[in-house]
């Protein structure tokens, strides 16, 4: 999430957007701490999918969470593997 | 984490891959544009073309923020930061788009201050932290990223925040795709359509490809198994003679978009009558700026900005590229004198962008992740 010229791309700049795991709420001013999978930590506007909860996972993109992310649901998984033969 | 190593699984990919053989009509040749910056990236990042049939062609769209900013609009950036007393803040990409005399990164190197931010809120703290400076956000991508400008400016303004300003050069998705369908030189049969910019407007928008123009689309994830089944899903309507708007990444994209990041879009953007975009040219109504009530927080209003029309260097053919109609590697300077260590066009800045992806992915290094 560091470094645009890095092979992972550019979060920001890109039509992209990181899971990132809720860790303390500050509902008042709309803002959440949230943890990246490196345990990188950032301020993330969360007036586009209030009310979050700690724990919860967002998808981020530029310091927004444009929606929550899904969990590992198996009904997803199978709908991928759906057409696989 | 394993909702992200589902989506690369490399035995559920070779499955798909499999199907997609077996989908395809061996006499036709299928040309499927990735709208999205982020999906050139993955699709070369994971190998995904290596594991198509040869009739089936990605072609790259215009979807990569960075790369259809016009150099004159960088030239506006730059001539910002060298205003006294301003601190000018963008996405770390932007620092090495060239404009026509220099980049932002030479700028700093003479003495500007230029400041990378990963958000436009980063932005708005660098403003409050220094209350006798002028902050100045650089306000690039599409629709996934305006409602995080948006959010930072309704912010910005409840809290009196009067010396953070945005040049804003956002873009709308809908407009270019358009341009290219009724382009010529184009031939498309299908698309991949961009997931995050879904995720904000939803996957009603794009209804108009399939109505009007009679061509499939998926919008699809950003892991390698999303892409490859988006490319099922469209090659399968192309097989039955179907043309729709598939949502491949339902789990994320709701029909009808983010109803709350469209309405603060709305309160905080007007729609600019036309803008310009790098090889593409004017396009109308495919830009925002900000609406009258954000006028105070908007740089071309608090600033004086040249404004000047620059044509792109004559080696570029980033335009080419843009649209499709010629691969990164046809570029005359391609990996020669253009670099990403030293780019001449827009597209090999940033790494979404397609020449970026074909150098670092195609001709270096083939190194690929899972797939
Ligand atoms: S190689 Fe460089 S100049 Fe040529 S199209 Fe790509 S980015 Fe543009």
């Amino acid at each position: 999430m560091t470094d645009c010229v890095a092979a992972h791309g550019c979060i920001t700049c890109g039509d992209q957007a990181i899971p990132m795991r809720v860790a303390i709420v500050d509902s008042e001013r709309g803002l959440a701490l949230c943890s990246d999978a490196e345990g990188r930590r950032s301020s993330v506007e969360t007036a586009l999918v209030e009310p979050v909860q700690p724990g919860e996972l967002l998808l981020v993109h530029a310091g927004t969470a444009l929606a929550r992310a899904p969990g590992p649901q198996p009904a997803e998984s199978a709908a991928v593997g759906e057409t696989a033969p | 984490m394993r909702f992200v190593d589902e989506f690369r699984d490399a035995e559920l990919g070779r499955a798909l891959a499999e199907e997609i053989h077996a989908t395809v009509e061996p006499e036709r040749h299928y040309k499927i544009m990735e709208v999205c910056g982020g999906h050139t990236h993955a699709i070369y990042k994971y190998g995904v073309d290596d594991l198509l049939p040869s009739n089936v062609e990605f072609v790259h769209g215009p979807g990569c923020p960075v790369c259809v900013i016009p150099m004159g609009r960088v030239d506006d950036g730059i001539a910002l930061a060298h205003e006294p007393g301003v601190i000018f803040t963008c996405f770390g990409d932007m620092l090495r788009v060239p404009g026509s005399t220099e980049t932002l990164l030479d700028a700093k190197a003479q003495g500007a201050d230029v400041r990378i931010v990963y958000s436009p809120l980063d932005a708005l703290r660098i403003a409050k932290e220094n209350p006798d400076r002028e902050i100045v956000f650089f306000a690039i991508g599409f629709e996934t990223t305006a409602p995080s400008t948006a959010l930072t400016l309704r912010r910005a303004k409840a809290e009196g925040a009067r010396n953070f300003s945005v040049i804003c050069s956002h873009v709308t998705i809908v407009p270019p795709l358009r341009a290219l369908l009724e382009s010529p030189e184009v031939r498309l049969d299908g698309f991949i359509g961009p997931g995050h910019v879904a995720t904000v407007i939803g996957a009603r928008p794009f209804q108009f490809i399939p109505e009007q123009y009679g061509k499939p689309l998926a919008i699809s994830g950003f892991e390698p198994l999303d892409v490859l089944q988006s490319v099922l899903m469209v090659l399968r309507q192309l097989v039955e003679a179907r043309a729709e708007v598939e949502n491949q990444y339902a789990r994320v994209v709701p029909w009808e978009g983010n109803p709350r990041a469209l309405e603060i879009m709305d309160e905080v953007f007007t729609l600019r009558d036309r803008f310009e975009w790098r090889g593409l040219g004017f396009i109308s109504e495919s830009a925002l700026r900000l609406s009258d009530d954000y006028a105070e927080w908007d740089a071309e209003e608090r600033f004086a900005v040249p404004d000047v029309r620059v044509a792109d260097p004559k080696a570029c053919q980033c335009g080419e590229v843009l649209r499709g109609v010629i691969k990164p590697w046809e570029c005359k300077v391609f990996g020669t004198a253009c670099t990403p260590e030293r780019p001449i066009g827009t597209c090999m800045v940033s790494s979404e962008g397609a020449c970026a992806a074909y150098y670092n992915y195609g001709r270096f290094a083939r190194e690929r992740e899972v797939l």
